[in-house]
């Protein structure tokens, strides 16, 4: 699952797809919506540079993780909506697994200084 | 990860129609957010064009984004690669010198190879243009007392076995049999001699070939009393009734017999072996060939059963023969069956000519590839610069790679294009080099041309040979580090990698052209000692020529004997005429009959008698053939009667094979195809001569008065005072003075004869050829090698200008240089050497008289390319002596 390090932003790569993932979790969103439920979840402590968002969202989309769907906003304007495909979900699940057990262990390796 | 590599490609190619689309679909997408974000900010109180403004530094680098989005969806390698050849084309056009060196050496090179790979494909690759051509066998026979096992030396069978072999073996599914014919045709003009084929009413069906228009010959039609039909090939159909379909059924004279014409074959139906037939008539075996089992005469073709593979034909084929061999022990006692395919048959001579040709002109591409590329690294050095100030403005190494390569394909194409061109010229001189008479027995020649498979090969050819030139001038660029080309001095030393592998280009182009000119000085070798083989007799002003006698105005033997007789009478007396005799066989031809014969106090079991071959002659045949007489005499006037003694006169070979050397003369023999022959005599031995051919071995043979063995056709030779073709004419007079039906068939100077042989064709045609590929290569590896040193020279002006300041004599300098392109050349031949002394074995078969080792090319090509190569060498070191060290210091 390694991908290029394409922009070497706030956040890393695999960490920004996995909290898109989890922000689609909820249901189908566009891509504003994604970044302002980071920022809010987050208490904006993670400060994603959202132009980097749209290539991470296209390029799920092409790995088959997102579905993409043209619709209308809440304010009645065109927006690409986003939502989780199967396989979109079972990574969610399997990168969460992932991120739990490595955050737990660099945890436990701060604890014992 | 192949999932996603796949959706990117259909997304790629889906996008190549929705572009437009999904480029505004990404605009829509950016600019909701950024209008979404604005009007967040401006909700929280930030005025209008700050809200903007925030928005956007909120954003990032937006073309970034786009771009990167946009790549997923696009080939921007495909793009790239479009500029690429733009920018190549620009430079290409800027440099005409170097462009039309390099396209005119490539376009040699892959014509020659296109040319060349058309024949292969015409001889070789393409299958023959009959239904399931693996299918079809040849079958013939030999007794080791006669001739030698090679398989495509017996391909004769007698009619009777023939027709036991149809019957008894189950491994094919039909056996057909042809026979060569000629016929007086009487069309719209005089008579004219045209070449026929007589076959087996089944035999077109064996082949798997259908008439164009008519029908094929029915059952029945082939036995002698039956209906007289033929069947025309297209080409005669075209020129003799001019394409007319109502042809079927007219009639139309051949020899003194109405023929009724029953269909026409198609137009691209082709039988090597009776190549130059134009009309194919059932086959009218004489009553006597059809019990003679003796009487070998008659090619046998057959297509196998489906699923029988040649080594169960053979087995059946040998079981068959066994049962014969039992059944006729004196005809078949000693007959072994030899199947060879089809394919085999009609190539088997030419397959070696025509590979070792391939290879030689492979080299000719791989050494116009070397110089090519040394061009383009010599280029490539002189555009460091260039190659390095765009690296530093930050363009990727792969694009520069990408770029030199596009360059060098543009090359390759171009040269393909012009490389087409000469390969049809080529292939148009190729062809009309063949002698005529070849060229009918190897028919698929005129197959070669242009045809997708030979385009297909172009484009390979071409595809590799850019990349074969392109990639050390690529690997050279991405091998560079930016800061060296920029801070070294612009005509310092090059790096010693590049220097290596432009000195490894020339050494290969000096050893690939050493090989080639091996291979031409032992084609030419073999040519000469080939030509200069005493065939046995004096082949100069001698003139060769056929008489059929028609069976109604000359049916029996005393009216041949009569005729040639008050023929030779007249013919003798023509002014220029020095004398004139016949023979059986036209010497160097090949064929003839063979007899099988009994040594007087032999026993031998029947049908293991030994066999040699006959040739029956009219008494001026030694001395206008000027055979030697070895001892004995020649036949005199008493053997010259029908009823007179039986004498025979043998040649040398005859005497070493059968009397182990002994004296033979006064020794008889008896022809044992009947009880009632009596006893000859030995009465004389003259010299062997080449009879088939100038490059066979000299067979046993015995000669017998023609009186004693008369034969309606009859083929003169005549020795002429001056040139033998100024004779035709008069002797054509004289014939028709004798009889005015009579035509004077094939008339051929012997030189011709020899000049037209297979035997010789195979010698001079690849001489040529190899020959001006060798100077061919030759000249571009001497080009290489000058263009090599002149750039070395030109590089170290610098380092000559010290030297010779610092006292150096023009001598010192000169051995420098030349010392330095020597050596190239050395290396490059002593390769060349040992890669020759491997590869010239592979054309042994093609060789005469001559060791594919043979010291004296070897050692004589090798002092050749020394001395050329040192001259290549010279001019730029005479320029090197004259290095003014005050400029060349001075010039940086």
């Amino acid at each position: 699952m390694k991908q290029n390090r394409e922009n070497p932003g706030d956040l890393l790569q695999g960490t920004l797809d996995l909290l898109i993932l989890k922000a689609l979790a909820r249901g189908a969103m566009h891509g504003y919506a994604v970044a302002e439920w980071i920022h809010q979840t987050s208490e904006d402590v993670l400060k994603v540079e959202e132009g980097a968002l749209y290539p991470a969202l296209h390029r799920l989309e092409l790995r088959g993780l997102l579905d993409a769907e043209w619709g209308t906003s809440e304010n009645n304007r065109r927006a690409k909506f986003y939502s989780l495909t199967a396989a979109g979900r079972k990574q969610l699940t399997q990168e969460t697994e992932f991120w739990r057990r490595m955050s737990g262990a660099v945890a436990r390796i701060l604890q014992t200084a | 990860m192949f999932s996603e590599w796949r959706n990117k490609t259909w997304l790629q190619i889906k996008a190549l129609w929705k572009r437009p689309q999904l480029d505004r679909d990404l605009d829509d997408e950016i600019a909701f957010h950024l209008a979404m974000r604005e009007e967040k900010n401006r909700a929280a109180g930030i005025d209008a064009t700050e809200a903007l403004h925030a928005a956007r530094r909120q954003f990032g680098n937006f073309t970034q984004t786009k771009d990167r989005s946009r790549d997923m969806w696009t080939f921007p390698s495909a793009e790239n690669i479009l500029r690429d050849v733009r920018f190549g084309f620009r430079v290409l056009v800027k440099n005409p010198g170097f462009t039309s060196i390099a396209i005119l050496t490539l376009a040699l090179g892959i014509g020659a190879n296109t040319a060349i790979f058309s024949f292969v494909y015409a001889a070789l690759l393409r299958p023959l243009p009959y239904s399931q051509p693996a299918q079809l066998i040849t079958l013939g026979c030999y007794r080791p007392q006669q001739s030698t096992p090679d398989p495509l030396d017996n391909w004769v069978v007698s009619y009777p076995d023939y027709v036991d072999w149809a019957h008894q073996s189950t491994a094919f599914q039909s056996l057909a049999g042809f026979s060569g014919d000629g016929f007086i045709y009487r069309g719209n003009g005089e008579s004219q001699l045209i070449n026929g084929a007589q076959s087996t009413t089944n035999f077109f069906s064996t082949l798997g070939v259908t008439p164009f228009l008519g029908r094929d010959f029915a059952p029945g039609e082939d036995i002698a009393s039956g209906p007289k039909v033929a069947m025309l090939t297209y080409g005669f159909w075209l020129t003799q009734f001019g394409g007319d379909r109502n042809v079927l059924g007219r009639s139309m004279q051949l020899d003194e017999n109405s023929v009724t014409i029953i269909g026409v074959l198609p137009r691209n139906f082709e039988f090597a072996p009776q190549g130059s037939a134009q009309i194919w008539v059932p086959l009218h075996v004489p009553q006597d060939f059809t019990t003679r089992r003796n009487m070998r005469w008659m090619p046998v073709i057959g297509r196998l059963a489906a699923g029988v593979t040649t080594s169960q034909a053979q087995s059946d084929m040998d079981t068959v023969n066994a049962g014969l061999s039992a059944l006729y022990p004196e005809a078949n006692g000693s007959i072994h069956i030899v199947l060879v395919s089809l394919r085999d048959r009609i190539i088997g001579r030419v397959q070696s000519l025509l590979l070792v040709l391939f290879g030689a002109v492979g080299f000719v591409l791989l050494i116009a590839c070397a110089n090519v590329a040394n061009l383009l690294m010599v280029r490539a050095a002189s555009r460091r610069r260039e190659f390095a100030i765009r690296t530093a403005l930050g363009a990727p190494r792969g694009r520069l790679i990408s770029q030199v390569l596009a360059e060098s394909m543009m090359l390759s194409v171009a040269g393909a294009a012009l490389g087409l061109l000469f390969a049809r010229l080529g292939i148009f001189l190729l062809v009309a080099a063949i002698p005529q008479t070849l060229l009918s027995s190897t028919p698929f020649f005129r197959d070669a041309h242009a045809n997708p498979a030979v385009l297909a090969f172009l484009g390979v050819v071409a595809i590799l040979t850019g990349l074969a030139f392109g990639l050390s001038p690529a690997l050279q660029i991405s091998q560079d580090r930016t800061g060296d080309a920029l801070k070294e001095e612009s005509r310092s030393s090059a790096g010693a990698t590049r220097a290596r592998l432009r000195n490894a280009l020339v050494v290969a182009e000096i050893s690939f052209s050493l090989v080639l000119l091996v291979g031409a000085g032992l084609m030419v070798k073999s040519l000469t000692a080939l030509l200069h083989r005493n065939p046995g007799f004096d082949a100069n002003n001698l003139l060769t020529f056929g008489v059929n006698l028609p069976p109604t105005a000359y049916p029996k033997d005393p009216d041949a004997i009569r005729f040639d007789h008050r023929f030779t009478e007249h013919a003798a007396a023509v002014p220029g005429i020095l004398g004139i005799a016949s023979n059986s066989i036209i010497p160097l031809t090949g064929g003839g009959n063979s007899i099988r014969f009994l040594r007087e106090g032999e026993t031998i079991a029947a049908g293991q008698e030994s066999e040699c071959d006959i040739r029956d002659i009219t008494p001026a045949y030694f001395s206008v053939m000027r055979i030697p007489l070895i001892s004995g005499r020649f036949f005199n006037d008493i053997d010259e009667t029908s009823d007179g003694p039986k004498h025979v006169i043998v040649n040398q070979s005859f005497v070493a094979r059968f009397f182990h050397g002994e004296d033979p003369l006064g020794k008889r023999i008896r022809f044992t195809f009947s009880d009632k022959q009596p006893f000859r005599e030995i009465v004389g031995v003259v010299g062997d001569i080449a009879d088939s051919g100038l490059d066979s071995p000299p067979q046993p043979a015995l000669f017998d008065p023609f009186v004693q063995g008369a034969n309606s056709f009859i083929t003169y030779i005549a020795r002429t005072s001056g040139n033998p073709a100024n004779a035709i004419a008069s002797l054509r007079t004289t014939l028709h003075d004798v009889d005015p039906q009579l035509v004077l068939i094939q008339p051929q100077t012997m030189q011709d004869l020899i000049d037209q042989s297979a035997s010789v064709f195979l010698r001079r045609y690849p001489s040529y050829l190899i020959g001006s590929f060798a100077a061919l290569a030759l000249l571009l590896a001497m080009i290489g090698l000058y263009g090599l040193v002149s750039y070395s020279v030109a590089q170290r002006t610098r380092e000559l200008g010290v030297r010779i300041a610092l006292g150096a004599a023009p001598r010192d300098v000169l051995r420098l240089v030349l010392g330095e392109g020597s050596r190239l050349a050395l290396i490059g031949v002593a390769i060349g050497l040992v890669a020759a002394f491997g590869l010239t074995r592979l054309m042994r078969s093609l060789l005469f008289g001559v060791s594919p080792a043979d010291p004296l090319t070897f050692v004589g090509v090798a002092t050749l390319f020394i001395a050329v190569a040192l001259i290549a060498c010279y001019v730029p070191a005479r320029r090197a002596t004259r290095v003014d060290p005050m400029i060349a210091l001075r010039y940086e």
